[in-house]
């Protein structure tokens, strides 16, 4: 299951599992974001192609308008999956800690 | 031990069939490790056979199999009633693209194949059947650019 919620200072908290089911939520919570988000992917366990697609869509939303999406708390296998996907070079990631 | 299962072609499936995989590796007693890599082959690949497998019969399930391996697991996803379409020959994305050419889509099969250790498919035309295999253990380096097609079709 997945969740994903306002947290504190401008930080959006996503928790569980982003596969193609979830998507539609996480796209749909995404959408209304604003500016310079950073995305807590500490409680993230797993992303498959379909949510990497919710990020990037994200991104060039934000990016058009002046923001940005920023990925925190990113752990060993998400950060194979970001590299491999070349989403080291358009996102500014922090990896966990 | 080897397990087999089949689930309905929807998405919705997709947390029964996390359910399976990580039953299977909890009681076989595979490294979890290994599981994150297993579940993202399985989800892109059910989830291309749920978009593009042009079945007569909606109803028909997708079957998926585990067994062991040497240092981890062999994966097996079946799918009947559908044409050929040899999904590891598929090409890559080009992840090196700026952001404003960059397009939702195709990631699935370029990751796939560089977080397991190898993958083939075979067609059965007899019985109009699609077969993808892939094999994931611990020793497995990143396949980028290996992945073995046995054809068939």
């Amino acid at each position: 299951m997945l969740a994903i919620e306002q947290g504190a200072q401008g930080v959006v908290v996503i928790t569980g599992r982003l596969d193609a089911a979830q998507c539609p939520a996480a796209q749909s919570f995404l959408d209304r974001v604003q500016g310079t988000v950073t995305l807590d992917c500490g409680g993230l366990d797993y992303i498959s192609s379909a949510g990497l697609g919710v990020l990037l869509k994200t991104q060039k939303r934000l990016l058009a308008s002046g923001g940005k999406l920023r990925l925190a708390g990113v752990n060993r296998h998400l950060q194979d999956i970001f590299q491999y996907s070349g989403f080291d070079q358009i996102f500014e990631i922090e990896p966990a800690r | 031990m080897s397990e087999e299962r089949a689930f309905g072609r929807s998405f919705d499936s997709l947390e029964e069939i996390f359910e399976f995989t990580s039953g299977y590796f909890a009681r076989a007693g595979v490294d979890p490790r290994l599981l994150p890599s297993v579940d993202f082959a399985v989800e892109e690949l059910f989830t291309n056979m749920v978009k593009y497998g042009a079945v007569a019969d909606p109803g028909t399930k997708v079957r998926i199999g585990i067994e062991p391996v040497k240092g981890g697991v062999q994966v097996t996803l079946t799918d009947s009633g559908v044409e050929p379409f040899d999904v590891t020959r598929a090409p890559d994305a080009d992840v090196n693209l700026p952001i404003e050419q960059r397009r939702p889509g195709g990631l699935g099969i370029h990751l796939i194949r560089r977080l397991v250790d190898s993958w083939d498919y075979e067609y059965s035309r007899e019985r109009r059947e699609s077969r993808i295999r892939f094999r994931k253990t611990l020793a497995g380096t990143p396949a980028a650019g290996t992945a073995s097609t046995m054809g068939g079709a």
